[in-house]
């Protein structure tokens, strides 16, 4: 259980990544989730997130070509895994049945 | 993307992203960066995008995306670092005398560094030791006399305790004291010692931190009849420091026969503490003995120690306590209160026009330096001789760059040799450390020990590899510059820069040590003329020592001394005329320009003394005692009565509070006190109780009379010991710091010209060594031997006379400004220079025409055949 668990920055990553398919590499996950949740982030903070993500095995990456707007460096893209998969389905199977176990009276409707 | 001219980021902080980032991540990232920077100035403008820019990549400094710590894999690498060692071992052996060289003048030079280093620390630990140290603060009194501003430790007694109660920032305040009472003798039974005491008040122990063993740091000094004594001393009386907590003792000199109970047991002061103590009494003791005279405000007694609270502003403070006295008493407008940190004192005690001017600390810093530049003399030998062999080098280099070593991986060797040289050198030097030690500590007074602790490892490492690094980097980087494609073809062109660098380090390291040779010679003068000056009075065969009880029987005593056989005059004074420090104000005259109250230098001394001390009369006459002279006579010495402006001295009279003097007398000037200061005009007061006695004994047979006076003294003393020195072995006390410089630099002086020459004889005997074909084919031409060795000597000779030209303008304003520190000085003869200089380019030549003699006179063919 314990080794799925995902803080909630890579949780946002990793979906990110899911979403771009295919696409996902560093700037464009950072476009991306500005936005979708108008959240901006550094590329220090990102990067740090993929390669934490990429060590425990939720993401696996390849280069791409170079463009010239890159100052002629190859992108870095990023896939999720079936491990990443797992994870946050689990992660949302978590979520959803902690949601069905709140009674209505809490939130008073 | 829309725009194709796109500015790029800037490169300096990409060039140190790459720097930073790990290798693996650099691509991708710098990519992202480069993305992201084209958007950011689409959105927020090119200015601020940069400042934006800058902080993305700050942000990516963090643990994960960072190289690894190993950022000099070339050295730590184990197979690079075996090579480099056995490489480097290969080159000492086959350059044994570069190897001893360096050896000898790096181990030297560190061993300099160490030892100096040891003594700094201890130097700077002194006093430091106390818990309150940054809050604890001294009351000094700066006297604003009509001619000068004199600087004392000394205010009165009610200071404290007075500025405890007025002043919010004075957390705290005690006195101490060791005047007054002589020292006496504590005993307990039968047995009795001579125990070093300390007075102090009630809040000794809080302030100062010296550790209680037994005891109540507040009870202790509570009651008057209280005493702390000493762990050491304690041991001694009772054989133990347990349970004696209440018990007795007795303390007896002159004044004061008194039992006293024992409150506390302190552990010994440690040497680094200025105040050197074995037993502590409440200052009662002295006030119930003295009267109440020293609790006037008008009376400096003691020494007032405060602590202020954390974060008080020091100068407003001074403001506040300046006029302090004079409030206190109208007549002291002349005294003015300032306080100095404790603990600074020790290495600034020395005061000029009321301001803390150096002290210790100009020594302290001397030193650090000498040592310094003795190691740096070492370490441009290392470098010179390394860049001077750079032809051996050359195929290796070549060689090694041919087979893809980058510059990186050559400077390392480099460096990594120098520190192994540097390592070898610290473990010889440690080992002169621990040889020489003790002689070290005897010169300087010290007590350190050698002990090996983290932080003194940390140092030493430090040392080595910062040594190392000096020493190494400019054979490295020269070295490892060499381009492989000519070095191979054999072309090394030594263009001037290097050479001129060589030099130039040459010349560097002979003018310190003409310096250096200079100092000491001026030092050494000085010292010579300071034991040799005539201070005016005669020295010689003077012996003093001083009565320890009752002195009512002084006339009798002074009367059957002067008959023992070998003695040829004695008399008695009130303290002594080598530390000078007998003062009285309150004197004034006709014909002065304002009515102010002068102070003089005021001995009290008794007939005889003049006679004894040889000092001859000017005008007038000495005191007498078939004339029964008074204390309303006195004599003065030529200042004062220059001071005066009296036409006709004899028989003129001054005044001392209201009460005439009369002049009866004037003798020469003469140096009361020693030499660092001037002759200040004097007044002899007359007194017949004095207890410093002194004794001119006839020549000849001076161990015989000593004996009979030590006969003669138990006689009135039975059961006290008889202490006596002779007049100018004290005076001799007066200079020891300065006969420590003398001493060390003398050392330090030596080992810089060593080293220098060392440095010298490796250079030469290289030269001659590459140059040897060349020298062969002249003497086959038929040059003589004086020819060749003109020819060898002419550039050193050169580089010499120039480090010569530079250092003397220096040496003569260093030994000046230190000749400065007293007011009677040897002038600077030109001949001391002249001198250093001639000396200097002897030894250098002595060390050159050696090495350049055997080559002269090699047999042309040893050196031509090997081709």
């Amino acid at each position: 259980m314990s080794k799925h668990r995902l803080g909630e920055l890579e949780e946002i990553v990793l979906l990110t990544v899911a979403i771009l398919h295919g696409e996902a590499y560093g700037i464009a996950i950072v476009n991306e989730m500005e936005e979708r949740l108008s959240r901006r982030i550094s590329i220090g903070a990102l990067q740090i997130v993929l390669r934490r993500l990429e060590q425990k095995g939720h993401l696996v990456s390849e280069f791409g070509e170079a463009t010239k707007v890159r100052g002629g460096k190859r992108k870095r893209y990023f896939t999720v895994t079936n491990f990443g998969k797992q994870a946050l389905k689990e992660t949302k199977d978590q979520r959803l049945s902690l949601w069905n176990a709140i009674p209505n009276i809490s939130f008073g409707n | 993307m829309k725009n194709t001219t796109h500015t790029p980021p800037p490169k300096w902080m990409l060039r140190f992203f790459r720097w930073f980032c790990h290798p693996a991540y650099v691509e991708d990232i710098e990519g992202d960066l480069h993305e992201r920077f084209a958007l950011l100035i689409e959105e927020m403008g090119l200015r601020k995008a940069r400042v934006r820019f800058v902080i993305e990549v700050l942000l990516l400094f963090r643990p994960g995306l960072i190289r690894s710590i190993n950022l000099f894999p070339e050295l730590i690498n184990p197979g690079m670092l075996k090579h480099n060692l056995l490489i480097t071992y290969r080159g000492f052996l086959k350059d044994k005398s570069t190897f001893l060289i360096n050896l000898i003048g790096l181990s030297t030079g560190l061993a300099c560094v160490l030892l100096i280093y040891g003594w700094v620390t201890d130097e700077m630990s002194v006093d430091k030791f106390h818990e309150k140290d940054s809050q604890l603060y001294q009351v000094m009194t700066n006297f604003h006399g009509p001619d000068a501003i004199e600087t004392w430790e000394i205010t009165p007694v009610l200071l404290g305790e007075t500025f405890m109660e007025m002043f919010p920032e004075v957390e705290s305040a005690t006195l101490t004291s060791d005047r007054y009472l002589p020292k006496g003798k504590i005993s307990i039974n039968d047995q009795s010692l001579e125990a070093n005491r300390l007075f102090a008040d009630k809040r000794f122990f809080e302030v100062f931190s010296y550790e209680l063993l037994e005891g109540d740091r507040k009870q202790v000094l509570a009651d008057k009849n209280n005493i702390a004594i000493s762990r050491k001393l304690a041991n001694k009386l009772f054989e133990s420091t347990e349970d004696i907590i209440g018990k007795t003792v007795e303390w007896s000199n002159v004044y004061v026969k008194q039992n006293f109970q024992i409150a506390g047991i302190f552990e010994d002061p440690s040497p680094n503490s200025t105040l050197q103590f074995d037993a502590v009494f409440n200052y009662d003791v002295v006030l119930a003995v003295s009267d109440r005279w020293q609790l006037a405000w008008s009376t400096n007694a003691v020494k007032t120690h405060l602590v202020l609270n954390e974060g008080t502003d020091i100068d407003e403070f001074n403001d506040k306590i300046e006029f302090f006295m004079w409030a206190k008493n109208p007549k002291r407008k002349t005294n003015r209160l300032f306080v100095q940190k404790y603990s600074e004192k020790y290495l600034n005690g020395r005061y000029e026009s009321g301001v803390p001017t150096g002290g210790r600390i100009t020594y302290v810093k001397l030193f650090s330096m000498i040592a310094l530049f003795i190691l740096l003399i070492a370490c441009i030998n290392f470098m010179n001789l390394s860049t001077a062999q750079a032809s051996r080098k050359m195929k290796e280099i070549g060689v090694k760059k041919t087979m893809g070593a980058d510059r990186r991986a050559l400077v390392w060797q480099f460096l990594s040799e120098s520190i192994l040289m540097t390592l070898l050198s610290c473990f010889v030097a440690v080992g002169l450390v621990l040889l020489f030690l003790p002689q070290f500590n005897m010169i300087t007074g010290k007590e350190m020990q050698w002990h090996m602790d983290s932080n003194a490892m940390l140092s030493i490492a430090l040392i080595v590899i910062i040594t190392g690094l000096i020493a190494g980097s400019y054979p490295a980087m020269y070295l490892s510059g060499f381009k492989p494609a000519a070095i191979l073809k054999g072309k090394l062109s030594s263009s001037w820069g290097e050479d001129g660098i060589r030099k130039s380090l040459v010349i560097f390291q002979f003018a310190l040590s003409v310096i250096f040779i200079a100092g000491v010679l001026v030092v050494d003068r000085q010292m010579q003329f300071i034991q040799s000056k005539n201070p005016g009075y005669s020295r010689d065969n003077v012996i003093s020592f001083e009565r320890p009880i009752n002195n009512d029987d002084i006339d009798v005593f002074l009367d059957e001394l002067q008959r023992l056989p070998g003695v040829s005059n004695a008399s008695n004074m009130v303290g002594d005329i080598l530390t000078g420090w007998d003062d009285q104000g309150g004197y004034s005259w006709s014909g002065q320009a304002s009515d102010e109250k002068w102070i003089f230098q005021a001995p009290k001394i008794s007939y005889d003394v003049l006679e004894t001390l040889g000092m001859g009369m000017q005008e007038g006459r000495s005191f007498s005692k078939e004339l029964q002279d008074d204390e309303s006579k006195i004599i003065l010495n030529e200042a004062a009565v220059k001071l005066m402006k009296l036409e006709n001295p004899i028989g003129a009279i001054i005044e001392h509070n209201k009460e005439p003097r009369e002049i009866i007398g004037v003798v020469g000037d003469f140096n009361y006190g020693s030499l660092h200061h001037e002759v200040k005009p004097l007044i002899f007061r007359l007194s017949h109780w004095g207890r410093d006695i002194l004794v001119k004994i006839k020549s000849g047979d001076e161990q015989n009379t000593i004996a009979q006076i030590e006969q003669f003294y138990h006689k009135f003393h039975p059961d006290q010991s008889f202490n006596f020195s002779f007049l100018d072995e004290d005076n001799q006390r007066l200079y020891t710091a300065e006969t420590r410089v003398a001493t060390l630099s003398k050392y330090f002086a030596f080992l810089a010209i060593l080293i220098s020459c060392l440095g010298l004889l490796g250079l030469t005997a290289f030269t001659a060594e590459r140059r040897s074909k060349e020298i062969g084919i002249r003497k086959i031409l038929g040059s003589s031997v004086w020819g060749i060795i003109r020819l060898l000597s002419t550039d050193f000779t050169k580089m010499i006379v120039i480090g010569i030209l530079i250092a003397l303008p220096i040496s003569y304003l260093i030994t000046k400004s230190w000749l400065n520190n007293f007011a009677f000085k040897i002038d600077l003869e030109w001949w001391y220079f002249a001198g250093t200089a001639i000396l200097t380019l002897l030894i250098a030549w002595s060390v050159v025409g050696l090495q350049t003699l055997k080559t002269a006179r090699l047999n042309p063919v040893e050196c031509l055949r090997d081709e």
